[in-house]
Formats: structure tokens, C-alpha cells, sequence
């Protein structure tokens, strides 16, 4: 647990276009201990996908560059290695989970040769052996009648069972890490949680190491233990996943945190009256644009002046919480000041505190 | 509140669908199988269930994009209580017809006089079904003629699920917008620009927008040119399908907030159908929950979430993740899939993965009853009875 497995260093992607340069990962640092849950959380085009592909080395080369940083996993870097021995890697320490699992297994093979493939190239298996423990991993990931499935082509499987083949895969020769982009996105509620409690089964069993990278932050309060919040390309809060969601310092994850209505939530207040959901206003920054101070100012609440001209450091207000915004740059606070809308969660303790900084404020 | 504007009468559409790859043998996929709402002025409702349950094609069948089977919807049926008692006279007399027309084949399969009755019976069947259009051609949607329909067009109108795919990329956004107003003549010149700048100004949209194309816009936008569209003829009903799903979750809530706004200051009524049992939660009145093409459940949303009471809801609710990392849940996952549609499972299509299932859930279909708070279920033998 207390070891650190996978070490991201001040990454830089950067992908460059015809005439511009899309900053898609700008200076993101990680660690990922040992047997630890990560969440990654952001929205489209904030970098998150991009992190984990550049961990895989499968950012597309051109138009796509890692131009600074470095990853290192249990001390040895990646970057360095050369394509071949990356291949080795891939699979077998580090694996991972894609988005969409109607399109990301090949069409052409049977499931159970997708799953042997990653056997036989990693583990020295004979095809037979790798086919009988293909059978053994599709039941381990609750598949029935696993010996006829083997056989089977992705088209002949519904969504949810395509997953559980993504999850075999990636779990095949037990990797150290396991990068699960967006796994259950496109999947129903019903097969989300199933998928879901799958993956924590699983990873309880084998003690891997999980990223997890997802809008949802509901599945992230499931599902793991730290939590890292991204926007337009940078890390701009870090904690624990019990501070995340029930003290969140930057403005973005406030606004993340109570835009989503939660299931019992009603257009209507209790005297009949209606209420509107909290937003953040706006959309994200163009990427093509290089933005000199925070890269929030143009959506956040409480941007001040000196937001505009120049970025804030990612900071530490406590043990494992970092952030990186102005607002906590000179004091460390129970609560946030500007908690105009009460986070759900949040204890009555806590609560009159905020009613208390809101006034004071 | 108060009056009707639609009712949905067993509305049936089913599918053909190949049996396999080069198979000629073609399956009925019954997308959706007898579904009855009412829609009161002024509310949203919801249409929450998993993928492929059907909840689309029913959005779909009240604008007639598809054109279902069987069933009727019947606009505004206060007005027309008379031609509706007809038609379902007529319908109930074809229905019986059918039913011994079916009898009939099920007995035989051969005798040539049998087959001239069977004949018989078809050809007054037709006749029903044209006596029963015939009466409904002012009320009901199904069976309205082409003027009557334009009319109706006008007071149903749908924001689609994909900002991406439904907005054509080859037109500006005035004339996305204008396109209707245009095509049913209310606004002319100068006076549908000023129209479809009203329009983007309540969708809070630049006016600039309007001359531009829909590719220079961010998904959320996208989404509310999707809106002004809907709204451009001044319709009272919309039809929403998953207005929501395909944009990020700050866009989400500005989405939500719009439609909501939007519904007080117009007085709309929604229907709102999305896989997001939160948004859904939030956004509605009254929520149906179908299954496989059924309607399993049907109550006010406080009800639902407070009580759900079909087996199915009751799970579906507890795998609905909670953004609070102490929640502990009691979660009920649903084991296995949806059942295909095209081969449902005998009796309630919920038994296989229903852990209340007794036996005569595996024979019969059970039917929507009502309880005396007005929640409606389908289920033989539901939970905390």
C-alpha cells in the first residue's frame, strides 16, 4: 500500500496542428501507490484520456508529442524504453480498459483469441493453454458458459458482456496497473453497477492498482480513494475522495459537485416553488488559446485579479489536499468561503461553519 | 394542470427484424407492446429504462416518425370524447375479430372453407380499421390525414439525443431554426429573422449565431439550436429523447435549467425521456418505468423515489452510484441482461432477473394496476405487500 508503483512527472502532451499547438496535457504529476484506486475526473477535452495514453505510449506520434516530463514505473522510465520492450509493458504491467467496448475489440477475431493473445505473447502459453485460461478468466469475470462465449465474435455479445471481455483482457496476466477509461459510460445503470462490482471484487482479490477516468463522479465516490480533478489540461485539485466531496476547494469541483441533480432531487422546492440546478457558466476554453493566468477565470465564480495574470501553483492547504487556486494561496481554511450552495454531504457541523465563513465574508 | 392534452392508447410497434446474417426467416422485434400514457397540460413526464426497452420508439411513434402498428393518440381528448368512444368501439369490435381470427388459425392449418371464413373476417376487420380511422381523423394522430396532421405537427415538435447528428451541417442556423416557420407560412421576410432572433435570445444564444454554421458550435449549443428548433412553430408538446446524455456535466445542468425555464415561461409540456434515472428524477411530474417494451411502472416522481414498488424500478433505483463517498448502499444489482426483445420470456418479461418471481410470473403477463395513491404497477407479486 504504501509504496509507490506508477509516477507521473510534469507530463506535457501536446499535440501539434496545422498552425497551433493543442496543449492537451499540461503538466500533470501523479503517483499511484500500490493497490490504490485513482479517479480522474474531468470533462470531455480536459486532458484526462490523454494522461492515460500517454502512460500506455499510445498517443498518436504525429500529430500527438509528450514534450516534457517523465513516467516512471517502480522507478524505471517509460518514455526510455525503446518500442519493443514498451510492448512488454502493455499487457502485462499496465493495462487498459477503453472507453467504448463496441468498438475496441477487434471484429474479425473470436473473444477468446483476443484474450489468449496478451497469454501467449506475455506468459510463453501454447494456444491451448491460453484458451483454457481464457475460459477461466471469463467466468472469473462472471460470464456464463464461458467454453461456448470463447467462441464467440463481439457482435454476438450485448454491451455489458463486451466490457466484462475488456475487463478479462485487461486482467489477463495480472498487471501491476490498470488504467479503466471511462468503462461504464456507455453501459446502463443496471449493468454499470454490475460492471462495477466486478472491477472492486476483483481488484480487492489481486491488490492492483486502478486509475479511473470518468465524468461520473458519482462512480468516483464508489470506487476509489483519491481523487483528481482536471481541467483544460491541468490538475487544478487533489485529496482524498472523502475531502473531495465533502469539503471541494476549487471552484470547478464545487461546480462540478452540485450541478449533478441527485436521484430524490426535485425541480420544485418543498413550498411548491421552482429550483434550478447550480451551473457553471460557460464552456471550456478554446484549446487553441493560450490562456496567461488560471484557465478558469472565464467560468469561475470567484475569480479575482490577480487570477488573470498568472496561473496559480497546484498548492497543499492540508495533508493530501492540493489545490490549485488563489483563493487558498494565503490561508488554510476548515471550509471554503464562498460555499454559496451547500454541498450535499456536508456534516451540521460543517455546514455552520460555511453559514459563518458566508457571513464573515 | 388540469386538462388533457394527449392520450396514448395501447400503442404497439414492432419491427422485422432477420433472423440472422443470411437467413430470408425474419422476427418480430416488439419494440414497444401496449403502452397507454396521459399527458396533462403543463407537466413533464418521465420515460426512464434500460437501452433497447423501447422508451425512444415511443417518442419516436408520437410524432409518427415511425408509424406503430396498432394503438392510438389521441390529441387533446377532451375536446372529442365522442369520436373517441366511436373509435374505440370500433377497435374493440376488430379486436374481437382478430382474436377468433387467431383462434381459428391456431386450430387449423388447411380446410379450405375455414380459410374463406378467415377471409371473411379479414376483409371486416379492414373495414373496421377504415370505419375507426374515418371517426378519429380529427383526434387521432395515427389515423389524421395530411392537413389535419401538418396542424398537429405544428403543436408536437422533438429535441433529439445527438447534438452532433441532428442538426444538418449544410444549412445555417436561421434556417435550421426558420425551416418550420417557413414551410407552415407563420412567419415571412424580415419578420422570421425577428422571430428567430427572439427564438435565440430565449435559448440564450448570440443573435450572431444565426449566421452561422452548426459545426462552429460546442455541444451544449448545439444542443440549444436543437431547442429553438422545437420551439420555432410555438408547440405545446415536446418530445425530449435524452436531451442531456451526450453533453458534459457542467453542460448538463445549463441544459436542464434552460428546459425547465423555458417550460414556465411557455407553458410546455415535456416528455422527457432518458436512461438518467437522476435527471430524470429531477426534471419530471410523473415517471413511467418500462421494460422490454412494456410499461412496468407508473407514479408522480416524489412516489417513485420514496416507494418505488415494481421489483425492477426498486433495482434499477439502488444502482443509481452516489456522489457521497460514506453512502453505504444496499445495492440490488440485476443480474444478466435484458431479455432480447425478440424472443421476451414467457409471462412477466422481468421474471428471469427479478428475485420476487413466483410462479405464475412465468405464465401470465401481469397487467398495470393501480393503488389507491394513484402509483400503477405491473407485477404479481411486488415487494412489501
Amino acid at each position: 500500500m504504501s509504496n509507490v508503483l506508477l509516477e507521473i512527472q510534469n507530463l506535457r502532451t501536446y499535440f501539434h496542428m496545422h498552425g497551433y499547438t493543442v496543449r492537451a496535457v499540461d503538466g500533470v504529476d501523479l503517483q499511484v501507490m500500490e493497490g490504490e484506486n485513482v479517479g480522474i475526473v474531468g470533462e470531455s477535452g480536459c486532458g484526462k484520456s490523454q494522461t492515460a495514453m500517454s502512460i500506455m505510449r499510445l498517443v498518436p506520434d504525429p500529430p500527438g508529442e509528450i514534450i516534457d516530463g517523465d513516467i516512471l514505473l517502480r522507478g524505471k522510465s517509460l518514455l526510455k524504453l525503446k518500442e519493443e520492450e514498451m510492448r512488454k509493458v502493455r499487457g502485462n504491467d499496465i493495462s487498459m480498459i477503453f472507453q467504448e467496448p463496441m468498438t475496441s475489440l477487434n471484429p474479425v477475431f473470436t473473444v477468446g483469441y483476443q484474450i489468449s493473445e496478451g497469454l501467449m505473447l506475455h506468459r510463453d502459453m501454447s494456444k491451448n493453454e491460453a484458451i483454457k485460461e481464457s475460459i477461466r478468466l471469463l467466468k472469473m469475470v462472471g460470464i456464463s458458459d464461458p467454453e461456448e462465449r470463447v467462441k464467440e465474435y463481439p457482435f454476438q455479445l450485448s454491451g455489458g458482456l463486451r466490457q466484462r471481455v475488456m475487463i478479462a483482457m485487461a486482467m489477463a496476466c495480472e498487471p501491476a496497473v490498470m488504467i479503466a477509461d471511462e468503462p461504464t459510460t456507455a453501459l446502463d445503470v443496471s449493468i454499470q453497477a454490475q460492471i462495477l462490482r466486478l472491477m472492486r471484487d476483483l481488484q480487492q482479490k489481486k491488490n492492483t492498482a486502478t486509475m479511473f477516468i470518468t465524468h461520473d463522479l458519482a462512480v468516483i465516490a464508489s470506487f476509489t480513494q483519491r481523487v483528481m480533478v482536471m481541467y483544460a489540461g491541468v490538475v487544478v485539485e487533489m485529496a482524498s475522495v472523502n475531502d473531495i466531496f465533502k469539503k471541494p476547494l476549487h471552484p470547478y469541483t464545487h461546480g462540478l459537485l452540485t450541478s449533478i441533480p441527485v436521484l430524490g432531487d426535485s425541480k420544485y422546492r418543498d413550498d411548491g416553488s421552482r429550483r434550478l440546478l447550480y451551473t457553471i457558466p460557460g464552456t471550456l476554453p478554446d484549446p487553441k488559446r493560450i490562456i496567461k493566468g488560471c484557465r478558469f477565470t472565464s467560468r469561475c465564480p470567484k475569480v479575482m485579479k490577480k487570477c488573470y495574470e498568472a496561473e496559480p501553483e497546484l498548492v497543499f492547504t492540508e495533508k493530501d489536499h492540493k489545490v490549485r487556486c488563489y483563493l487558498y494561496s494565503d490561508t488554510v481554511r476548515e471550509t471554503p468561503a464562498y460555499l454559496d450552495v451547500p454541498v450535499r454531504g456536508l456534516s451540521k457541523k460543517q455546514k455552520k461553519q460555511a453559514k459563518k465563513d458566508k457571513i464573515r465574508g | 394542470m388540469g386538462n388533457q392534452l394527449l392520450a396514448v392508447r395501447n400503442l404497439k410497434k414492432y419491427f422485422p427484424v432477420k433472423a440472422g446474417p443470411f437467413s430470408g426467416k425474419s422476427l418480430i422485434l416488439k419494440a414497444v407492446d401496449g403502452v397507454n400514457m396521459d399527458i396533462m397540460k403543463g407537466e413533464t413526464i418521465g420515460l426512464v429504462g434500460e437501452s433497447g426497452c423501447g422508451k425512444t420508439t415511443v417518442g419516436r411513434c408520437m410524432l409518427r416518425l415511425y408509424e406503430p402498428d396498432e394503438g392510438r393518440i389521441f390529441i387533446d381528448p377532451e375536446k372529442h370524447t365522442k369520436a373517441i368512444n366511436i373509435v374505440e368501439e370500433f377497435d374493440a369490435k376488430r379486436f374481437a375479430l382478430e382474436d377468433k381470427i387467431h383462434s381459428i388459425e391456431r386450430e387449423i392449418a388447411g380446410p379450405k372453407v375455414l380459410r374463406k371464413e378467415i377471409r371473411s373476417l379479414l376483409k371486416q376487420v379492414h373495414e373496421l380499421k377504415l370505419k375507426a380511422r374515418q371517426a378519429g381523423r380529427r383526434t387521432d394522430i395515427l389515423s389524421m390525414g395530411r392537413d389535419d396532421m401538418s396542424k398537429a405537427r405544428k403543436r408536437l415538435q422533438m429535441v433529439f439525443q445527438d447534438p452532433w447528428a441532428s442538426l444538418n451541417p449544410m444549412m445555417l442556423v436561421k434556417d435550421i431554426i426558420g425551416e418550420g416557420p417557413k414551410e407552415f407560412g407563420t412567419h415571412k421576410g424580415a419578420a422570421l429573422d425577428k422571430w428567430v432572433n427572439e427564438l435565440l435570445d430565449k435559448v440564450g444564444l448570440p443573435r450572431a449565431a444565426s449566421n452561422r454554421y452548426p459545426h462552429e458550435f460546442s455541444g451544449g449549443q448545439r444542443q440549444r439550436i436543437g431547442i429553438a428548433r422545437a420551439l420555432s412553430l410555438t408547440p405545446s408538446i415536446i418530445v425530449c429523447d435524452e436531451p442531456v446524455s451526450a453533453l458534459d456535466v457542467s453542460i448538463q445542468a445549463q441544459v436542464i435549467n434552460l428546459l425547465i425555464e423555458l417550460q414556465d415561461d411557455l407553458d410546455l409540456t415535456y416528455i422527457f425521456i432518458a436512461h438518467d434515472l437522476s435527471v430524470v428524477q429531477y426534471v419530471s411530474d410523473r415517471i413511467s418505468v418500462m421494460y422490454l417494451g412494456k410499461m412496468v411502472e407508473n407514479a408522480n416522481a416524489k412516489q417513485l423515489y420514496k416507494n418505488p414498488r415494481h421489483p425492477y424500478t426498486i433495482s434499477l433505483m439502488s444502482s443509481v452510484p452516489v456522489a457521497d463517498p460514506e453512502h453505504k448502499s444496499e445495492e440490488i444489482i440485476l443480474e444478466g441482461d435484458v431479455p432480447s426483445p425478440v424472443s421476451p420470456p414467457p409471462g412477466c418479461t422481468f421474471h428471469p432477473r427479478c428475485r420476487y418471481a413466483i410462479d405464475i410470473c412465468r405464465k401470465e403477463i401481469p397487467v398495470l394496476e393501480k393503488d389507491k395513491d394513484g402509483h400503477v404497477i405491473a407485477c404479481h407479486n411486488p415487494p412489501n405487500d
